[in-house]
């Protein structure tokens, strides 16, 4: 066995790079719980919370239910889109399947700078300039990536768990809900939570697609806040960073160990 | 249709189709999307006013544009610094450097630097952007921590070194990926290998350059790909700490893009930037995928 023990300054230099990289984290501590927080550096003046029940009353309050309903609404439409077509495309054998699946692969790398100006115009057109736009923009860009996962899940499904079901005479609906289902459970959860993650954090489109401020998420409000010249309300911003942020990293942390499938979804076994 | 094994999948052909309908609709749109890109790159059309509606064909124009005028091929250049400092350098060297130096440690360790990095990427960009612009500002964490207590008049970092800052704040953020990956690539590599080369008289560095760097190569390309073409496209950061400024130092592709779609209204050319943003990322991916046809 390969035993690595850290030397000393090795050790020393890894504590370094965690502080630096940590420090931007105690600030907004600091300044989140300092009522009269002004930016700087210091331990807390006044030490209180609120600047959080500032952040999540009135117009804060509004944008975190704009974020979390884009968010839940995308992560809902592309399991359910997803899984609805991953489960043919696991079974069936069809022509074309494999062209089809790196297109799938190809379509995963387009960015969303790319299509933006034709998903504006489409939205722009159609009434779609709102979070329900938003949301289908979303899953439409979203949609390569989860249909490869969950694809990758329902084929370890065992087939032979099926056979047995449709020998004692189930249906189709019930072995896809009795078996398949259950059984990538955790596949779900992971795709769920992975579009969930990306839509809560997503900037761009909303900014693009929101036209009042009663339709803008998280993401937008805070560019505008700090964005805006004048007087910075630290205190408050700290306070709506930490909740914005709160539920990103509460994910991760709930499917860490999950969390290495995101890696295996890159490729494919065509 | 060839032979079909499983009767409750033949039987039910239809309802499989059909329920592959929206996804395909969704994937349809997005096709569809793309190739309206295309179209619009040979338009003049505008954001607002008459050209929104009374737009024309102008043939190649917005492509001589892109090459004749100054402004893409300086923020092609811009983009280039910005990925090959933050996304080669910053976030994957970094990354290597951390995971070749943590495999195999002590788990407390290994798991406070984890946590520590692992922060940076868990956040929204925008917060990532605010925490980064108050710390580079002139009362901010830096000024206060180096350069105030030395006498030193503060600097206004996010003004002053801006395409510095915001690749300091992307190695921030995404180095923690380039690790997750990289320290699973080393775990993979099989111990008896090593073991065998220490054993035929390799020494460290020989066993780094010819026993490990030749199984992981795989890894260190999808890394490579992956980020490049993530970083080249990224967007919310820099918009968020300069929107592209001061003057036009910090304007990436993407920003550009976002100017000119958004700002200045020009649909027509901003849809010929993303086309020539699609062409790039396309060329790459290109690699990505022979890359993982070709056996190990």
């Amino acid at each position: 066995m390969e035993r690595t023990t850290l030397s000393r300054p090795m050790a020393l230099a890894l504590a370094f790079m965690a502080v630096i990289w940590v420090s931007p984290f105690g600030w907004l501590l600091s300044n989140a719980f300092d009522t009269a927080a002004t930016g700087r550096l210091i331990w807390p003046q006044r030490f209180g919370i609120d600047n959080f029940t500032g952040a999540i009353g009135g117009d804060a309050g509004r944008m975190f239910l704009n974020s979390l309903l884009i968010a839940a609404g995308t992560a809902t439409i592309s399991v359910v889109v997803g899984a609805a077509a991953a489960y043919p495309l696991s079974r069936l054998r069809m022509p074309g399947k494999n062209a089809l699946l790196w297109t799938l692969v190809l379509l995963r790398m387009l960015p969303s700078v790319g299509v933006l100006v034709p998903l504006y115009f489409a939205a722009q057109r159609s009434g779609l300039l709102n979070q329900f736009g938003v949301m289908l923009a979303l899953s439409c860009l979203n949609l390569p990536f989860t249909l490869l996962l969950l694809k990758n899940f329902f084929d370890t499904v065992p087939i032979e768990l099926e056979e047995a079901a449709y020998v004692d005479g189930a249906s189709l609906w019930q072995i896809v809900t009795g078996i398949v289902l259950p059984m990538s459970r955790a596949g779900l959860a992971v795709v769920w939570f992975f579009s969930f993650t990306g839509a809560w954090n997503e900037f761009l489109l909303p900014l693009i697609f929101s036209r009042v401020e009663a339709g803008f998420p998280m993401s937008v409000g805070l560019y505008g806040a700090f964005g805006r010249m004048g007087a910075i309300d630290y205190g408050f911003l700290a306070a709506f960073s930490i909740i914005y942020a709160a539920p990103a990293i509460g994910v991760y942390f709930l499917l860490r160990r999950n969390m290495n499938t995101g890696f295996a979804g890159v490729g494919v076994k065509g | 249709m060839r032979h079909q094994a499983n009767p409750w999948i033949t039987s039910n052909l239809w309802l499989l189709s059909a329920a592959m309908l929206p996804a395909i609709a969704l994937v349809g749109a997005l096709l569809y999307f793309t190739g309206w890109a295309f179209t619009f790159s040979f338009t003049d059309l505008g954001l607002t006013g008459r050209k929104a509606v009374e737009w024309s064909w102008v043939g190649l124009e917005n492509y001589e544009r892109l090459f004749t005028r100054k402004g893409f091929l300086d923020s092609l250049w811009t983009t280039i610094i910005f990925v090959f400092f933050s996304a080669i350098v910053g976030q994957s060297v970094l990354g290597f450097l951390l995971a070749a130096t943590l495999r195999g440690t002590v788990s407390t360790t290994r798991s406070v630097v984890e946590v520590c990095i692992m922060l940076g990427w868990l956040l929204p960009d925008i917060v990532a952007a605010f925490l980064w612009s108050a710390t580079t500002s002139r009362t901010g964490l830096i000024n206060s921590l180096f350069i105030v207590p030395f006498g030193l008049q503060p600097i206004n970092f996010i003004n002053d070194f801006a395409l510095a800052v915001v690749t300091i704040a992307n190695v921030w953020k995404g180095t923690a990926w380039s690790y997750l990956l990289f320290i699973a690539a080393l775990d993979s590599v099989p111990r008896e290998i090593i073991e065998a080369a220490k054993i035929d008289g390799a020494t460290r560095w020989q066993r780094a350059w010819l026993v490990v760097l030749p199984i992981i190569r795989p890894h260190i390309a999808t890394n490579l790909l992956f980020i490049t073409i993530w970083t080249f496209t990224y967007f919310p950061l820099i918009f968020a700490m300069t929107g592209g400024g001061p003057g036009r130092q910090t304007e990436t592709l993407a920003l550009f893009l976002y100017n000119q779609s958004f700002a200045r209204g020009n649909l027509g050319f901003g849809s010929a930037i993303s086309v020539a943003m699609l062409l790039i990322v396309g060329a790459l991916s290109l690699i990505y995928l022979r890359m993982l046809r070709e056996p190990k």
